[in-house]
């Protein structure tokens, strides 16, 4: 499939990145009770996963979720209401953010619980298989995730049931307020999936076209050959800031796990870091400034009329 | 007929009349099948019986997805010990599929470990705990008529529910009984209404209850049989009723739970009823509680009703 300069991919992923600078301002505000995760730095591969599902397919989210409901949903007003726990919110303020689900676009399950949504996953898929859908199912999952048991029971009954799942684990290499080298040993999924002859991916340039590209790929094999698949991504959740204080006089990373992004700001540009960790930075360097800038303005405006 | 091949025949009858039903656990397809209990399983259209790894927690997990998907799964396990590593599916995704619009079921059929001897680690006979820890729909059965009702009426209905069947009574003859009364849509059965005593059977306590029944009757003591079958609070009133009438009660308890669903029934006791006499049986905590003992409750069912006729 030719996605080369699909507007509609550039607009999901600029209106994934301004949904949440615009609920980080809220967050600043003070003005929600639950727990709020951001996925800055997460938009190319939620817009992939939108892009590359179909009518029945199905996705299962982690608590970090926002960046896939943004994709999916009509409605970033709805979503947010739900954040606020109003009636009209996505879920009726019945799910607030973690657990947010959107069967209707279809995401059937999120889970708050670490390693919790893999299993569900994977029994949904069993469900598909029984009744002889031809459809795929996506886990997303982490690199705290995948440390706990789940992780590998899911992955054995998938592949024992051939099932045609896609566990993506978005690797950002944080787990709370710990890195993957301050908690444990280093984990070769390629390997470990290797032992239980499921294919292995690793995304890492933060380019939804070539995410699109390959993720297109994953799910034609899954569903040709009936297995599941496992995608690596390499993330860096962006809005993390430097913290001075008195034994860190250049400032103590801060790598937030929930909540506000202090730094981040809604301004007249949507690039976080100039780097190939933030996706936005990357659709510049395809598509040029003036056509970023285009978007971003046209989308921001839409967005900001929606929400008001 | 034993208890285990009565409650296998009721599985097959029932899988026969539904579609899309996914039997899964470790051992069902193969090797005894859990004791002969998954044996010869009559399935229909979209139906699978099938052998999984040994991993409970997702095991549990996988349940809940095929329900969420609209499959009628049902996990078969020999040993209700290893539920506790499900308990996070048990708890947190029951917590949010029990809200949606669940047209699939879930049940877990779980063999609760009580025929004593195990050891520490496989002594666990709290089905109650299980139900109070997510407020989970779990039904204990011991006999032909509340084990027919509780299987044709819930298995296959929508939502997620646990069964526990009792490991010293599967190899048993199956007590044969009619129960006068379903209270509650197979919360508790009535299978005796007498005038003198009420017999209240929690747990797998049934089947003592039924020999203090029949020793009351040698005494010409008109007692009333009950037993209840599920472990979160439900209405009373039909209960308190024959105890109101009998002014005496005996309650058998045999779960190894801190927390009795008998205690609170007791307390709706005190608050409508005047009760002349009245007995509570249940496991005392003893140094050697965990150690591989007896897991029998020994009962002076002599002693129990000589106390009724002073």
């Amino acid at each position: 499939m030719n996605t080369k300069l699909n507007n509609e991919i550039i607009k999901n992923v600029l209106k994934i990145r301004i949904s949440q600078i615009l609920i980080n301002e809220i967050i600043k505000k003070g003005e929600l009770k639950i727990p709020i995760h951001l996925g800055l730095g997460h938009e190319s591969i939620a817009t992939a996963v939108d892009h590359i599902m179909g009518e029945n397919d199905s996705l299962f989210l982690s608590h970090r979720n926002m960046h896939y409901n943004i994709a999916k949903t009509d409605s970033v007003k709805k979503e947010i209401d739900e954040y606020y726990l109003k009636s009209t919110g996505m879920a009726s303020a019945r799910l607030g953010s973690m657990n947010l689900s959107n069967k209707e676009k279809g995401i059937p399950y999120a889970s708050s619980i670490l390693g919790n949504n893999l299993s569900v996953a994977t029994g949904y898929a069993l469900g598909n298989s029984i009744l002889l859908e031809n459809c795929i199912t996506i886990v997303v999952t982490g690199d705290g995730a995948i440390e706990e048991g789940s992780f590998y029971e899911s992955l054995l009954f998938q592949k024992s049931n051939s099932l045609p799942v896609i566990t993506i684990v978005e690797n950002n290499e944080w787990s709370l307020g710990s890195k993957i080298d301050e908690r444990r040993c280093d984990i070769d999924l390629e390997k470990m999936n290797d032992s239980l002859s499921i294919p292995y991916k690793n995304l890492n340039n933060n380019n939804p076209y070539d995410y699109i590209d390959e993720l297109y790929m994953i799910k034609n094999y899954v569903l040709d050959k009936k297995m599941p698949f496992c995608v690596e991504v390499d993330i860096k959740t962006l809005g993390y800031w430097y913290e001075i204080q008195p034994e860190y006089p250049n400032g103590k990373f801060i790598n937030y796990h929930s909540g506000k992004a202090p730094e981040i700001t809604f301004d007249n540009n949507p690039i976080i870091e100039n780097s190939k960790f933030d996706p936005v930075f990357v659709l510049q360097d395809i598509i040029g400034e003036e056509l970023l800038m285009s978007l971003y303005k046209e989308t921001a405006t839409k967005l900001i009329d929606e929400i008001a | 007929m034993n208890y285990l091949k009565y409650f296998n025949e009721l599985l097959s009858n029932t899988f026969s009349k539904n579609d899309n039903i996914y039997v899964y656990g470790q051992n069902v397809a193969t090797g005894s099948c859990l004791s002969g209990l998954t044996r010869n399983l009559e399935l229909t259209k979209n139906s699978i019986i099938a052998n999984t790894p040994n991993s409970e927690n997702s095991l549990v997990g996988i349940g809940f997805g095929a329900m969420l998907r609209g499959i009628n799964a049902v996990f078969c396990m020999k040993q209700q010990d290893f539920l506790l590593l499900g308990l996070d599916h048990l708890v947190n995704t029951n917590n949010i599929l029990r809200n949606d619009d669940i047209k699939g079921s879930f049940t877990i059929i779980c063999i609760v470990e009580d025929g004593g001897f195990e050891g520490p680690q496989s002594a666990s006979n709290n089905l109650s705990d299980f139900a109070s820890f997510g407020r989970i729909e779990c039904y204990s059965m011991t006999n032909s008529s509340d084990t027919k009702a509780i299987v044709e009426n819930n298995m296959i209905r929508p939502g997620f529910k646990i069964f526990g069947i009792s490991q010293r009574l599967l190899s048993n003859d199956l007590i044969q009984i009619n129960g006068i009364k379903n209270g509650g849509q197979n919360k508790y059965f009535q299978y005796y209404k007498g005038s003198a005593v009420t017999i209240l059977c929690f747990n797998f306590s049934f089947v003592y209850g039924k020999i203090l029944y029949d020793k009351f009757i040698e005494k010409n003591i008109s007692a009333s049989l009950f037993s209840i079958n599920t472990f979160i609070s439900f209405n009373y009133s039909e209960i308190i009723k024959d105890i109101t009438n009998t002014k005496n009660y005996v309650i058998i308890d045999d779960s190894k739970s801190a927390n009795l669903l008998c205690y609170e029934l007791i307390n709706s006791i005190y608050d409508f009823c005047d009760i002349n006499k009245k007995l509570i049986i249940k496991r005392e905590f003893t140094e050697d509680y965990y150690f591989p003992r007896s897991d029998t409750l020994e009962i002076d069912y002599e002693g129990v009703v000589n106390s009724f006729t002073k």
